[in-house]
């Protein structure tokens, strides 16, 4: 190309004697950062499309039935994706419901009741849990979380439970190994509690001292100024903290891969085996074909969905919060 | 300069003019430490029943660090600590054993900010009264209303009663913190510079449901605003550097204060 000859002859004396004017200078300059931020929206609209073609053949074949049905079985080409639904929904729930009182608990402490000196350090150990691999949680969670698990909570419990009514289905493992849906859900809550409690933290911190002096000073409990007042008043920010965590637990494989049991039946206990929608793609991706690829690519799309949602609506409400 | 004989002397001198007023509650050697910082140094003074007693002075005098010691607000902040007396019914505040629920719902704070909580209007006004009473519905239907008629409230809410307590004008939203705190029925209320963020109007306001409240509660107010201290006190403490300079009735401090200091600062001579 003759013009790029030219700019190297003229570099040293680009200052005066510039081969383009300023306004195409400008135009480049503009059209570079276009495509960078073009390229990210067509990479996103790219996925999206192939993972809707790729998925198109599992959705005709079985229409909603694909969305309710439980079988999987490669044999006779029949594929459901409700046992993986119900099992990323279930281990999500039950992470949220550790995690999200364990985050509370966590930036209460630090921004409220915990003298200065020891705030950052914990602060900060909070933070590096984010850093940790999640090949680590599985690891950590298959090897020494599993068979603890299964001895002293699953085992007793089972024991327990067995025969009850409801209980007795919900909370009861059929062959205590440790692994299942439940297990999954306590490993993910981990996980999530750093994503959740730091951006409590950082709200609760923007609430401003007087409000907080003056519930104390109508003569509140510390229990009483973060229920009634703290908490709802860093309310809709606290639920985008939430969803953020949601949406992380929902799309989590491997380390849910590692403890789930990948079981593809769908049981009615938490304490049973079971398979995510993510766990079951890393399982089965590498030997799927034909129709069963398809289906696995639908069950992925039908994640993607789920977590853009949860997703946009967890930064929609935090972003209220930081406008405030 | 010792601050002490000065403050006993003017009590002594104008008791007769006041032998109506009962002492509700009295400072002995109050010392007050901000970590290594002395804020308040051998503090003696009295409040009297029923009056307004102004805290006035300069920025950093410690008029509102005075205040925050009456409900031990400072104690949130470990950094902080008191020493000496502060008697009141009997007790002294400084007292570690002493319920800090009760002694703040029988003194009540305002801050200089209004500070509505997230929740309705009326939510917020029975908010102190549901913590530190079990009152049947109706009982506390009337304690709200009684409440807000006394924070002369009233007939702007009672027709959304139920709306948030966030969306009302910064003068509404202070006057909604006047009755939160007095459907307490505390007997002392703190108020620290109550109008520092409000428009005249809303000051006006403010200042006129002061002058109506002293018939009922001791009303002790940190203020800024030296012609606010002159309309709604009846007693005046001027303090500077964490000392008070002079104290007695209003009309004298601003008439003939005896203290140069005093002196100098109401005319605006520095401050």
């Amino acid at each position: 190309m003759s013009a790029g000859t030219e700019t190297v002859v003229y570099t040293e004396t680009a200052a005066r004697g510039r081969t383009m004017s300023l306004s195409t200078r400008n135009t480049i300059f503009r059209a570079l950062c276009l495509s960078s931020a073009l390229l990210v929206l067509a990479v996103l609209a790219g996925i999206l499309l192939s993972m809707v073609i790729g998925g198109w053949p599992a959705f005709r074949a079985f229409g909603l039935g694909f969305f309710t049905g439980s079988a999987w079985d490669t044999q006779s080409d029949q594929y459901g994706a409700w046992p993986a639904i119900a099992g990323t929904l279930s281990s999500a729930v039950i992470a949220l419901a550790i995690g999200v009182p364990l985050s509370l608990g966590v930036a209460i402490f630090l921004t409220q009741l915990a003298p200065r000196w020891i705030r950052t350090p914990v602060a900060t150990a909070i933070e590096l849990l984010a850093a940790v691999p999640s090949i680590i949680y599985g690891m950590w969670g298959l090897f020494i979380f599993v068979p603890l698990f299964a001895e002293y909570f699953q085992v007793p419990v089972s024991n327990v439970t067995e025969g009850l009514p409801i209980v007795g289905t919900i909370l009861y493992a059929r062959s205590p190994t440790g692994l299942g849906v439940a297990t999954a859900g306590i490993i993910l809550a981990f996980m999530i509690v750093p994503f959740i409690a730091s951006i409590a933290r950082d709200m609760l911190a923007q609430i401003p001292t007087v409000l907080r002096e003056s519930a104390y000073g109508i003569g509140c409990t510390t229990w009483e100024v973060v229920r009634y007042v703290l908490v709802p008043q860093a309310g809709v920010s606290i639920i985008g903290a939430i969803m953020l965590g949601l949406g992380r637990a929902l799309g989590e494989t491997m380390a849910v891969t590692f403890v789930i049991g990948n079981a593809n039946r769908l049981s009615t206990s938490i304490l049973d085996p079971g398979s995510t929608i993510a766990s079951r793609i890393a399982n089965e991706f590498n030997e799927a074909i034909g129709l069963q690829m398809n289906a696995l690519i639908a069950t992925g799309c039908i994640l993607f969905l789920v977590t853009f949602v949860v997703l946009v609506v967890a930064r929609l409400l935090v972003a209220r919060m930081k406008a405030v | 300069m010792s601050a002490a004989p000065i403050t006993t002397q003017t009590t002594v001198g104008h008791a007769d003019a006041n032998d109506r007023a009962r002492v509700r509650m009295s400072v002995k050697n109050l010392d007050f430490y901000y970590g290594q910082f002395h804020g308040l140094k051998k503090i003696n003074l009295s409040f009297y029943d029923r009056q307004v007693t102004a805290l006035i002075g300069p920025s950093g005098c410690g008029k509102s660090t005075l205040l925050r010691t009456f409900n031990r607000i400072y104690s949130l902040y470990p950094e902080q600590r008191a020493e000496g007396e502060i008697i009141f019914d009997g007790r002294n505040i400084l007292d570690p054993r002493l319920d800090l629920n009760e002694l703040r719902a029988r003194i009540g704070m305002v801050f200089q900010k209004p500070t509505p909580f997230p929740m309705s209007i009326y939510d917020n006004v029975a908010f102190g009264l549901r913590l530190n009473e079990r009152l049947p519905k109706s009982e506390l239907d009337d304690r709200v209303e009684q409440a807000l008629r006394r924070s002369a409230l009233w007939t702007e809410v009672k027709d959304k009663l139920k709306q948030s307590g966030m969306g009302l004008s910064g003068g509404q939203q202070q006057r909604l913190c006047i009755a939160r705190t007095i459907a307490q029925k505390p007997e002392i209320i703190l108020f620290d510079e109550p109008t520092s963020a409000l428009d005249p109007i809303s000051t006006g306001k403010i200042e006129e449901l002061i002058e109506q409240l002293k018939s009922e509660f001791t009303i002790v107010i940190v203020t800024h605003n030296m012609q606010q201290a002159a309309r709604i006190s009846q007693f005046t403490t001027f303090m500077y550097l964490g000392e008070v300079i002079e104290f007695g009735p209003t009309p004298r401090i601003f008439m003939s204060p005896e203290q140069r200091q005093t002196q100098d600062y109401i005319t605006g001579r520095f401050g």
